[in-house]
């Protein structure tokens, strides 16, 4: 019994101390984008099995923490408001919309009938429709379903992708067009997590009209099993999309993709760098201010930044369970991992760890 | 020195560099030694689930064409030594156990929707004939040893109208124990297809360590602490066990530990001595040891051992044990090696 004392003792001095270990002088730089609040949200693993959903202040202080019921993946900032929407993990059955000042919970909202949410979402630019990725289970159709935060988040339209297993959306910036990852992996919530069609997926990377719902391009990879799982947009429109490969571990294809003025091209790193990355990346972000953008990956537990014009890499560390990437003002970029670790990462510097907390972050952070 | 210690923290985790960041294309002789004799010692496993799982079918086929007590019986026992031989190899994720999701064809688990006993009646109930083909399409759940363990101990189902040897139960339970044996039949094949590639990607190594301590964390957390009631609603309950039917949850964690142990502990010993730590390799060895010697007196159905206390006692010590090996190499041997498996790592989003 010693032994059971002593760690249940141990994870509860974890769950209760909000101690941050931060060195004096590194305190977290401004986050980068105008609109974006200066805080991060992301979702928390704490000890126990139990989930939440926090936000970090730029001192690194834990400004909010509040408790969800399952664990959650990601979400975004509703534009032009104190308010931040968190989707539950696949199989997501809601997403909760919080106060981003006080964490106060707003909404929970159900995913339909039939439906349920990926862990990703994106607002409008004005701010008022929410457009969430969806799997309509049964059939396997992947769908974006359209909330309208206006009218307390009443479900507002469908739009069919004519595919299987979307994951990450995101929007263009010229406002009209969503960018969806389009991973091509069937899944049902009855069977776990089992990837039912793994000889048969068609991902893609898609773009989509907003408000039509019309498929604007489909963009396959050069493999039919590198998943298109995340997807992200420099302000001058060019999108990159980072793959997960669902082949074998000692085939390594190229897991980034490139489109700009009507091409998509994958950028190849080498063997040697798609290993570290274990065929596997799990967060992709272009950063606003310059040409570098940076993947994380917790399966290679690599974290790296390349020059999104010439592929060239300028940056790599390892960094144990990395998944979520936030770009910041500056041109640095904040990388933050499932043993709570946030790291700073830029161009001709070597990666610098500014805090370490009792959570696990998970994927991403917003 | 505080900055001391977070300069040290630092060090040690931004620039802990796993085993698989080997220069580029030039495969490590000695790693590539580790995985010659995990290839080897795996295979051995998966022969001996190919065995097991051909004599299951074969004794399955001959009670149904003659149905006897003890050809039931024989049946059950043989059912029993194939999913043994399956938790044996059960932690090995990687390889060809993933092409067609056969880890989950084996053994669909967990089932809190008990998909295993609706689909039986489905199937039992439909008119179409009950075939390879059938049981093929019918997904994993119908296709592993959780079908063939409610086929042949479900209580409700023996008590029913269908219970073996009725003719469909029999069609069904054939199948299903045919399709066993032939996915570890090609599952043993296909490992020996894959030597070349194994020994060759010195990623492997790490895939291969990752697999264990994925394995330890499954046995620890949801094949022990969630039924003991340790986690989530904190409840006891057998139903979140496996193998719960035929009582054979605590066998099954027997074999999974002695699988862990014949076919992966061989060679990361050796990794580990290399690495100078022989004291962690003796003493993960030891600790497999102390784990296994709760058997056999553990080895009994669980739900009796949750309902009473003194039975209960024997869980909390096999928990304790096995929480012990999970530590010593998800924790200690993980850090001294650079291997992580983490809360984003293991997720596949």
């Amino acid at each position: 019994m010693t032994e059971l004392t002593r760690r249940s003792l141990i994870k509860s001095v974890l769950a209760g101390s909000a101690a941050i270990t931060l060195s004096g002088c590194t305190l977290l730089a401004r986050k980068a984008g105008g609109q974006s609040p200066q805080q991060y949200t992301g979702a928390i693993g704490l000890p126990d099995n139990r989930f939440a959903v926090g936000a970090i202040a730029p001192d690194g202080k834990m400004l909010w923490q509040s408790p969800v019921g399952a664990r959650c993946h990601s979400g975004c900032n509703r534009p032009n408001t104190a308010q931040v929407v968190f989707f539950e993990r696949r199989p997501g059955w809601a997403f909760y919309v919080f106060n981003s000042e006080s964490g106060d919970r707003l909404h929970r909202i159900e995913a339909a009938e039939g439906e349920h949410f990926v862990g990703h979402g994106v607002f409008s630019p004005d701010g008022r429709f929410l457009y969430a990725p969806a799997n309509r289970y049964e059939p396997g159709e992947g769908i974006i379903a359209v909330y309208d935060s206006q009218r307390g988040y009443q479900r507002a339209n469908t739009f069919e992708l004519n595919g299987i297993g979307p994951h990450q959306i995101t929007m263009h910036p010229d406002g009209q067009t969503l960018i969806v990852g389009l991973g091509g992996i069937r899944t049902h919530p009855d069977y776990d997590r089992i990837k039912l069609n793994l000889p048969t997926m068609k991902p893609a990377l898609v773009m989509m009209d907003r408000l039509s719902g019309e498929v604007l391009a489909r963009l396959q990879p050069s493999h039919h099993q590198l998943s298109t799982r995340h997807v992200d947009v420099a302000p001058e429109g060019t999108v990159y999309a980072g793959y997960q490969y669902q082949g074998p571990a000692h085939e390594l294809p190229p897991l980034v993709a490139r489109y700009r003025n009507g091409r998509y091209e994958e950028i190849d790193f080498g063997e040697t760098v798609h290993r570290e990355l274990g065929n596997y990346i799990a967060s992709i972000v272009a950063h606003p201010e310059n040409d570098l953008v940076a993947i994380a990956s917790p399966i290679g537990g690599t974290a790296l930044l390349f020059n999104g014009h010439s592929g060239e890499i300028v940056a790599k560390a390892a960094i144990p369970d990395c998944a979520g990437v936030e770009a910041l003002a500056g041109g640095d970029f904040l990388v933050s991992s499932g043993r709570g670790k946030l790291v700073r990462m830029g161009k001709g510097k070597p990666a610098e760890e500014i805090a370490g907390m009792p959570v696990q972050w998970d994927h991403h952070l917003v | 020195m505080t900055r001391l210690t977070l300069t040290f923290l630092l060090a040690s985790s931004v620039a802990a560099s796993p085993l698989m960041a080997a220069p580029a294309n030039t495969v490590d002789r000695q790693t590539a030694e580790y995985r010659k004799q995990w290839h080897s010692d795996i295979l051995t496993g998966y022969q001996n689930l190919a065995t097991q799982g051909q004599t299951l079918a074969n004794q399955a086929a001959g009670y149904c064409q003659a149905p006897s007590p003890e050809g039931f019986e024989q049946t059950k026992q043989a059912w029993l030594e194939a999913f043994l031989a399956w938790q044996e190899v059960r932690f090995v994720d990687f390889g060809p156990v993933e092409q067609g999701n056969r880890a989950w064809q084996f053994q669909f688990w967990p089932d809190p929707k008990n998909l295993v006993a609706r689909k039986a009646s489905y199937l039992l109930k439909d008119e179409a004939q009950i075939t390879p083909e059938k049981v093929s399409e019918s997904g994993v759940a119908v296709q592993g040893f959780p079908m063939a363990e409610y086929l042949l101990y479900d209580q409700a189902f023996a008590n029913g109208e269908e219970a073996l040897p009725a003719g469909r139960s029999c069609k069904l339970l054939v199948a299903v124990t045919r399709h066993i044996a032939d996915n570890g039949q090609s599952l043993a094949n296909d490992w020996q297809g894959f030597q070349s590639n194994y020994l060759g990607s010195d990623q492997y190594t790490d895939t291969t360590i990752r697999s264990a301590m994925a394995g330890l964390e499954i046995l620890e957390e949801r094949r022990l602490a969630t039924p003991m009631g340790l986690r989530g609603n904190g409840k006891r309950s057998v139903y979140s066990a496996d193998a719960w039917r035929s009582g054979a949850s605590l066998a099954a964690m027997g074999a999974s530990v002695q699988g862990i142990k014949q076919s992966f502990l061989p060679a990361f010993s050796k990794l580990l001595t290399d690495r100078k730590q022989s004291d962690l390799a003796e003493h993960i060895a030891q600790q497999f040891d102390e784990v296994l010697a709760n058997f056999p007196e553990v080895d009994r159905p669980m739900a009796p051992l949750l309902a009473d206390d003194n039975g209960y006692k024997l869980l909390q010590s096999l928990y304790i044990d096995l929480t012990q090996l999970t530590s010593l190499v998800n924790d200690r041997a993980a850090v001294e090696l650079g291997v992580v498996r983490g809360f984003n790592s293991s997720d596949g989003d």
